[in-house]
């Protein structure tokens, strides 16, 4: 039965062949199926047709074919599992790769809207102010003379009234729109809960009779007014210059220089440092290096006397409490923030602008 | 102000280059505009203060520079020759009106008349003046270089060889050398003769003696004029004048007569005139030159460093102020002619600062006093703004004047005096009308098509008194949202997307829950597609589609949706913190109801009746579908309700479901509504 012997090793040998082959051909996890069918499956697989064949050898030769098959069995089924396993890894990755999205395409956001730039600029100065302990307080649009000019030492035909050329309404006579948010301010000193002591900031919309590409007759200014005992000029530098370099940053010069305001005394401008040329000289800066930013000053002592005569009762005495007061453009400061040229684009409010601004 | 270098360095021999003596100047206040250069000379553009008259002039600017580089001050050359009979025997002045004239200087000179030397029309051409004649331009240098103007009369053109000083007469008319007749007022000065007007006290002289070639003889007149007379006057007929602008802000009252002299001694220098001998020097009102005491003291704790006293006496005096007695620290200044804006302590104080240099004072901040933060009115300000950013509107900021035809229709407007044009007529009493509507015309010719924005900002509306300022919020949708997306389409807005925005302000920020009345609408809105908010407690306002005319008459197609609130009951809104409400332990029992009913019945209706008739295990209801065409017929409408029944406390029995269920549709049914699908 020698023959018997060869003839079950070359069958080992020619299933071995023909199941690698079948293997190979077999791409998916279904044609794998029935190649495990063809060899390994129980009812007539070709391995286990040779097992059957096992009763047939004699029994020396059984043990030692029945192992042999048996190795033969493993081996196919590890072979065929691992090649299973990697088709299922082809499919799970082609599964995958259907599925991909193109992740260029834009994002799909809830709609978006956008704050004014002026108002993020606006808040932004509210913010730099009230981390140095101020308060942020606004008066009304429309106000009277005394507010606005008189208590502010610019009595009628006072000549600096030509610096503000005031919008007045027809009825009732003797009422401005505010030429500057100064008004609020002495509003403030008059219902003041704690004098002399004042911290406050007053953002809000000012008009003048301005209509260019730097001057539109409804504008927005921020003022701070300091006052209580002791309060100097380096106070004031130092406010200045801290506030100046938490907005555009430290890295520009500030210059104070002596101007006139009739209710300030003395009165300063405030210069910054070209942020468009950095001081080298441009058109922006007409050459000279610096950028007009606010007009500021003590406050002259002729205010306090105002509103002490107002209120009937020396509540900030000339002689025991000083103070300063600035004022800056907000729309001057956005526009310099975000390179516009022409205030009137922050009221003609094109969305092509606004939508530039993100915040 | 324009400033030649070589004229300056007449007084003062300024040691450096145009360019840096223009910044030295920038830093005492005088600042530097610009710098023409004229061959070897340099012309500096100065931007003087209004306060700062004594400045508006080149000896004015030479005392600065002075002061700056602390080297001597020359002084105005004042000499002149007389000659001939005494001035007083050609011409008589009179002040008739001292509270207009304080003081009046005059000279007679017999003048040759012609043109002036190069030399000065070349100077005077550098300062923006132009060269007439040898004597009308002496007067111009001279005011330039020192800043009083004067006038000259030809002599033998004055009737009566009398000048009076005086207000004029109702509607007495005058012919100003520009060749305008002006009808005067009492409220204008002038120089006249016994005879009638000559000229415009302190603005323009007039035509009738007008000095001209035929001139032989000279009234020099050098007078002080009242500022806010001049003002008044200069304003009232609208003219602006080198001499008004110098008078109305104070001219220097000691210049009057110095004025005369460097003129007389500049028409001899020129060979152009002799003066006749003697000033006539008519005073009404002498000035009182002021005192005032500065203390050292005073003047370290406002300027928040230590000035020096001798630096302080040396600026002061540099500048004119006479130091006088001494009490205590004190020292007591004579203020000089020229700086009529010099009145107390203060004010030396500031001179002292400008020159010692503001780039001198150490910056420090004030003492920290109690935080200080957001008012939670501001917070809350800030939130609506996050809020209404965050449903995707813009926010836009337009104008407060509008057009009182463009706000035809919204309530009485406040009226501005002196607007820019017709268009800005009015304050807005609305932030729709015209501001919004604006907006989106602006974006639509722009080729947009989906506008979603909002405003806030205050009208105004007539009130006893001041008018009424109220702050208000604005909204405005049109077009589509969620549009240009590649992942889906967009939808047009309509009434349930504004009506959205408010309820999501209102619950987040307002006094909550509010509802809607469809009477008493607003004209421009939309009868069938907008309400007003009713019983929302502080909240007031409108919202709603436009009226199709009113679409019409601002050019707009399409649908738009608009709204405007007041501002305040958002922002001053108390916020109670919600009461949790406990979970209930058994799950809701939820069933859909479909019902069709007559249009007029109203959803909140519907739902009125179905809680009463449901009872109080009906724990919330949702309207899920809505539906009108066949096989509904015309005029009703299909309503598909969800109702979720829970208790509390236990699981609801079938029965009690089916209970509920029964007593609503049995309700509804009596109320001429039918069940589908029951």
């Amino acid at each position: 039965m020698a023959g018997e012997g060869d003839t079950l090793r070359d069958r080992v040998r020619a299933i071995r062949a023909e199941f690698e082959t079948a293997l190979v051909a077999a791409g998916d996890v279904s044609t794998l199926q029935a190649v495990h069918d063809r060899f390994l499956g129980r009812k007539s697989g070709a391995v286990g047709e040779l097992m059957k064949s096992l009763g047939r050898l004699p029994p020396e030769e059984r043990r030692e074919a029945g192992q042999e098959l048996n190795a033969l069995r493993d081996e196919l089924e590890s072979r065929h599992e691992a090649a299973r396993g990697e088709a299922e890894d082809r499919l799970r990755a082609e599964r995958l790769r259907e599925q991909r999205v193109d992740v260029t395409l834009p994002g799909r956001l809830p709609a978006r809207g956008r704050r004014h730039p002026l108002t993020s600029t606006r808040e932004d100065l509210e913010d730099i102010f009230v981390s140095m302990g101020y308060e942020v307080y606004d008066g009304p649009e429309v106000d009277d003379d005394y507010h606005c000019f008189e208590a502010l030492n610019m009595p009628p035909d006072h000549p600096a009234r030509d610096m503000q050329a005031t919008f007045y309404l027809k009825d009732p006579p003797g009422l401005v729109l505010r030429t500057h948010t100064s008004p609020a301010q002495v509003r403030y000193m008059l219902s003041n809960p704690h004098p002399p002591h004042v911290r406050i900031i007053c953002p809000g919309k000012v008009f003048r009779r301005d209509d260019d590409l730097t001057h539109s007759p409804m504008f927005h200014q921020v003022e701070a007014l300091v006052v209580g005992p002791g309060i100097s000029v380096g106070d004031l530098k130092g406010t200045v210059q801290a506030f100046l370099h938490a907005l555009f940053g430290p890295q520009y010069p500030v210059r104070f220089r002596p101007s006139y305001f009739p209710y300030t005394e003395p009165s300063i401008e405030v210069d910054l440092g070209c942020i468009v040329c950095s001081g080298r000289g441009c058109r922006v800066c007409k050459g000279t290096g610096w950028l007009e930013i606010m007009g500021s000053g003590m406050v002259h002592p002729a205010v306090f006397e105002a509103v002490n005569r107002r209120l009937g009762r020396v509540a900030y005495d000339p002689e025991q409490v000083t103070g300063f007061a600035f004022g800056l453009g907000i729309d001057r400061v956005a526009m310099m923030r975000h390179g516009i040229g022409d205030i009137r684009l922050f009221y003609a409010n094109d969305l092509r602008l606004l939508e530039q601004f993100p915040s | 102000m324009k400033i030649p270098l070589s004229w300056l360095k007449e007084f003062v021999d300024v040691p450096v280059e145009a360019a840096r003596l223009g910044e030295d100047l920038t830093l005492v206040g005088l600042a530097l505009e610009g710098i023409e250069r004229h061959g070897a000379d340099a012309v500096l553009d100065l931007d003087v203060t209004t306060n700062r008259v004594d400045c508006m002039n080149v000896h004015g600017v030479a005392r600065e520079a002075s002061v700056i580089y602390a080297l001597p001050l020359r002084s105005l050359d004042l000499t002149f020759a007389e000659a001939g009979t005494p001035a007083r025997q050609a011409l008589e002045v009179e002040i008739e009106a001292p509270d207009l004239c304080p003081r009046f200087c005059a000279r007679v000179l017999d003048v040759r008349l012609g043109p002036s030397p190069a030399w000065l029309r070349d100077r005077l051409e550098l300062v923006g003046v132009r060269p007439i004649n040898n004597v009308v331009d002496v007067t111009n240098y001279v005011m330039m270089e020192m800043g009083q103007p004067s006038h000259a009369f030809d002599l033998a053109r004055i009737p009566g060889g009398k000048l009076v000083a005086r207000w004029a007469r109702e509607g007495e008319r005058l012919t100003t050398l520009d060749g305008a007749e002006r009808v005067l007022t009492s409220r204008h000065g002038v120089v006249a003769s016994p005879e009638g007007a000559l000229a415009l006290a302190g603005v323009m002289g007039g035509a009738a003696s007008e000095v001209s070639e035929a001139t032989r003889t000279v009234a020099l007149e050098a007078a002080y004029w009242d500022p806010l007379s001049i003002r008044r006057g200069a304003k009232a007929l609208g003219m602006h004048t080198e001499a008004s602008h110098r008078f109305e802000r104070g001219a220097d009252p000691e210049g009057t007569a110095a004025a005369t002299a460097r003129i007389a001694h500049l028409l001899g220098r020129i060979g152009a005139g002799t003066a006749r001998p003697g000033l006539i020097d008519r005073l009404a009102a002498p000035p009182a030159l002021r005192q005032i005491a500065l203390r050292p003291s005073r003047t370290d704790a406002v300027l928040g460093t230590t000035v020096p006293r001798d630096r302080a006496r040396a600026i002061l005096t540099g500048l004119g102020f006479r130091p006088g007695a001494e009490s205590g620290e004190a020292t007591s200044f004579t203020v000089p002619s020229w700086r009529g804006d010099v009145s107390r302590e203060i004010d030396l104080v500031e001179e002292v600062g400008r020159h010692h240099g503001l780039g001198n004072i150490p910056p420090t901040v004030p003492p920290a006093r109690g935080a200080e933060g957001l008012r939670p009115r501001q917070v809350r300000e800030r939130r609506l703004r996050d809020l209404l950013v965050g449903a995707g509107l813009t926010e836009v900021v337009t104008h407060a004047f509008v057009s009182d035809a463009l706000a035809a229709g919204s309530p009485p407007r406040v009226a501005v005096e002196n607007p820019l044009s017709e268009e800005q007529g009015v304050l807005r009493s609305s932030l729709v009308v015209p501001g919004l509507l604006s907006t989106l015309r602006t974006n639509l010719r722009q080729g947009r098509r989906d506008v979603a924005v909002f405003e806030t900002g205050r009208v105004f509306s007539p009130r006893e008194g001041a008018p009424g300022e109220e702050p208000r919020l604005g909204l405005l949708l049109a077009g589509e949202l969620g549009a240009g997306h590649w992942s889906a389409r967009g939808r047009v807005v309509d009434f349930f997307d504004v009506k959205a925005l408010v309820e999501l302000v209102a619950e987040r920020l307002g006094p909550g829950a509010f509802t809607l009345a469809t009477d008493g609408l607003p004209a421009l809105l939309h009868p069938g597609k907008a309400a007003r908010v009713a019983d929302g407690g502080t909240l007031s306002g409108w919202l709603g589609a436009l009226h199709p005319d009113v679409l019409r008459a601002w050019d707009l197609r399409g649908e738009v949706y608009v709204a405007e609130l007041p501002l305040d009951p958002f922002l001053e809104a108390p916020s109670a913190p919600p009461r949790y409400r406990p979970l209930a332990k058994a799950p809701a029992v939820l069933r859909d109801l479909s019902v069709v009913c007559d249009r007029s019945l109203t959803v909140a209706a519907l739902e009125a009746r179905v809680r009463s008739a449901a009872g109080e295990h009906l724990r919330s209801l949702r309207v899920v579908d809505l539906y009108e065409g066949p096989p509904v017929p015309a005029g009703r409408v299909g309503v598909t309700l969800a109702l979720a029944f829970q208790d509390p406390e236990r699981t609801l029995t079938g029965e009690e479901v089916q209970g509920a269920l029964d007593r609503v549709v049995g309700d509804l049914r009596a109320a001429g509504a039918e069940i589908r699908g029951e």
